[in-house]
């Protein structure tokens, strides 16, 4: 085997945090949804496929810069987030979690269909930004930065979202306690419309980026699900800046894993650290609700 | 009711008239009805690009044989499930296809590893399975009766790009893999890419497999990177073929020869890389240019057929299996499994694809695989000598050295 040299550890590092940071915002909207709603959100990585699928058409018709869809991409989530849980969603947050996995796992199979129907399962891909950045002997994909910083960015704006605002607050507040926030006079929902439209937003916003670093089609939204799955249960469920540190944890455990073992064996490597994780710690490395 | 005079026909006689009149009508329908060939495809799922030329390939092939009449007097039809890319939901497919839909005949799926899975079904039920698009030799050495083989093994899918990177001298070789049957097949089976290179003396320094579906290749890279190969073979589908190019530039990864297998012939490898599928070689069953019987004639009837789509050999497999088991039938005057299975092990046939001719156990012998590289937007076949249309062009410059 090849043996690891300082700049391969680097390299791999690299990778896994730019991978991590992606992770990391997409994660954070699915562990509002459970936060504020107990709701399993089995369709997370299907609004992630929809924000690619966003960015990828209207950089096929208007060219351009594709990372200004960003906005519209989540916006057009944010809508259709709010709508889902306007519509169907609701109809869950006060039963058991079983009933939230059907319903999101339903609405996950119709969107996939609906977009293979619409869009075929050819993979598409955004042909904006190849080639990396070289420093020394590390590598920096260019797609991969570029996608980390923005979902940096996003990440910092959604923390003093819930941190800073009010509404941000609201939500968290939500979070803690529903019958108490609704003494409060916090209008439960219209938090639930909004906590699931800022969380498929999220979604999307990593999608978009997603869809110029790899090629896309309608099924790619599952191993996203997973991975934020993983991510939540790494950095307890509820915790958001477990969220944070969960994707780059899984980011890094990845990259390394592949590098001092082999790729193949990385997927599992992922699954075991849950697995150890749920057993020491099954309120995640930061905590948080069980 | 009964009239009172003249004929007197009873309620009885009325009826059986009628149906007197009606069996022969009712019986000729039954003879019109079509032959029914059961079959999975990936129609969606990692193998969609793929299955879905194959199963354009199916439709022309069905028809052109209707248009010609047919076989045994009777219209051909497709009854056609999509398999996801799944072995195990292929696996269930073919049981409903043959003990549901009661299916007269079925034809193979898309991968070696769907076709291993459903091979024990049509076996099972002696129905022959002509498989155009499996590769992979240990599934036809499994003492199955009723399995042939349509494609070249995989195991020399990277033949040419070894005995090249040999007559240019070079010395080492990384070989990389998707870890299902096929590429796996294709690596490190006997006989497979890591024997043909060691028999050429070229050393093999690294070998490793990446799961299914895997998009971030960066680990893997780097290790090849620190290597230093001076060939990389990649055993792959379409996906992981786009995947792992496009992070050979981004990691500056630059071997003197870099081969893909399945996808890299794909007019759509090209459209997603753009320049940066230049230099790449593949390896290909067959390509238009190929003289085979009626080979042009099927091109363009494609490409009238279905403007616009993506085409490969895997369309031109999918229609020559089908002309395969429909050749078949018509030789065995019936649709009796053995009848046919006997046959097709008779037959020394050329197809579209080039020629077809199987051992005892459904094993390929006739068929040749010819490698190209992609050069101008354009794959020229550079091997074997006495096919190839152009000269390669080597090496493969670093990345940062290209226009």
């Amino acid at each position: 085997m090849t043996t690891v040299t300082g700049s391969m550890l680097a390299q791999v590092v690299v990778s896994g945090l730019l991978a991590g940071g992606l992770y990391a915002m997409v994660a954070l909207g699915l562990a509002l949804i459970f936060g504020v709603m107990r709701v399993i959100n089995i369709a997370h990585g299907t609004l992630l496929m929809l924000g690619a699928y966003t960015t990828y058409w209207w950089f096929a018709y208007l060219g351009g810069n594709p990372y200004l869809s960003l906005p519209a991409a989540m916006g057009l989530l944010f809508l259709g987030g709010a709508l889902l849980q306007w519509f169907l969603v609701h109809r869950v947050v006060d039963a058991p979690e079983l009933s939230s996995l059907l319903l999101t796992f339903g609405i996950s199979i119709s969107l996939v269909n609906m977009a293979q129907l619409a869009w075929t399962s050819d993979l598409r891909s955004v042909e904006f930004l190849t080639g990396s950045y070289l420093l020394g002997p590390v590598a920096f994909s260019k797609s991969r930065l570029v996608g980390f910083a923005f979902a940096l960015a996003i990440t910092v704006l959604a923390f003093l979202f819930l941190g800073r605002t009010k509404l941000g607050k609201a939500i968290r507040a939500t979070a803690q306690s529903r019958e108490v926030a609704m003494v409060c006079g916090i209008n439960v929902g219209r938090i639930h419309l909004l906590t699931f439209g800022v969380a498929s937003a999220l979604a999307a916003a990593g999608g978009s980026l997603v869809s110029v670093i790899v090629a896309i089609q309608p099924e790619m939204g599952q191993v996203w699900t997973f991975k934020s799955f993983l991510v939540i249960v790494l950095g307890g469920a509820g915790n958001y800046p477990g969220a944070l540190l969960g994707g780059l944890l899984l980011g890094l455990v990845e990259q390394l894993a592949s590098l001092l073992l082999t790729t193949q064996v990385s997927e599992a490597i992922a699954y075991l650290l849950l697995v150890i994780v749920l057993l020491v710690r099954p309120t995640g490395l930061l905590g948080g609700r069980t | 009711m009964s009239s009172t005079t003249g004929l007197r026909i009873t309620r009885l006689s009325a009826l059986a008239l009628a149906v007197g009149l009606l069996l022969p009508l009712g019986g000729s329908a039954l003879a019109q009805q079509p032959i029914k060939i059961g079959a999975s495809l990936s129609l969606t799922g990692t193998y969609a690009k793929l299955g879905n030329n194959q199963h354009r390939g199916y439709q022309l092939c069905a028809k052109h044989v209707n248009e010609k009449g047919g076989a045994l007097g009777r219209k051909i039809e497709f009854v056609l499930y999509d398999d996801r890319s799944d072995p195990q939901t292929g696996v269930r497919l073919y049981e409903k296809l043959i003990t549901q839909d009661k299916v007269d005949l079925v034809m193979g799926p898309y991968s070696s590893a769907i076709t291993e899975a459903v091979a024990n079904v049509n076996e099972r039920y002696k129905m022959p399975m002509v498989a155009p698009m499996a590769a992979t030799t240990s599934i036809f050495k499994k003492g199955r009766k009723f399995i042939f083989m349509v494609q070249s093994p995989a195991e020399v899918y990277l033949e040419g790009l070894i005995d090249v990177a040999a007559k240019r001298g070079l010395k080492t070789v990384a070989f990389v893999y998707e870890d299902t049957l096929f590429p796996k097949a294709t690596v490190v089976a006997p006989g497979g890419s890591v024997d043909l290179a060691k028999k050429k003396g070229i050393e093999v320094v690294f070998v490793e497999a990446y799961p299914k579906g895997n998009t971030d290749f960066s680990a893997i890279l780097t290790k090849i990177r620190a290597a230093n190969p001076d060939v990389l073979g990649a055993a792959t589908y379409f996906d992981d073929a786009v995947a792992i190019t496009r992070q050979m530039k981004e990691l500056n990864v630059n071997p003197k020869m870099y081969g893909v297998t399945v996808g890299g012939d794909l007019p759509k490898f090209y459209e997603l890389l753009g320049k940066n599928a230049e230099f790449v070689y593949g390896a290909t069953q067959w390509e238009e240019v190929l003289p085979y019987p009626g080979s042009k004639e099927f091109t363009a009837a494609h490409h009238k057929e279905f403007p616009g789509a993506d085409f490969s050999y895997h369309t031109a497999g999918g229609y020559a299996g089908c002309q395969i088991l429909v050749e078949a039938v018509k030789r065995a005057g019936s649709l009796d499994g053995e009848k046919i299975r006997s046959e097709i092990l008779k037959m020394d046939f050329d197809t579209v694809y080039g020629g077809f001719k199987v051992e005892e156990d459904g094993f390929q012998v006739s068929h040749k695989m010819v490698m190209f590289q992609w050069q101008g937007g354009k794959k020229v076949i550079v091997w074997p000598e006495n096919l190839a249309e152009g000269k390669i062009r080597f090496p493969t410059p670093p990345w940062d050295k290209r226009e």
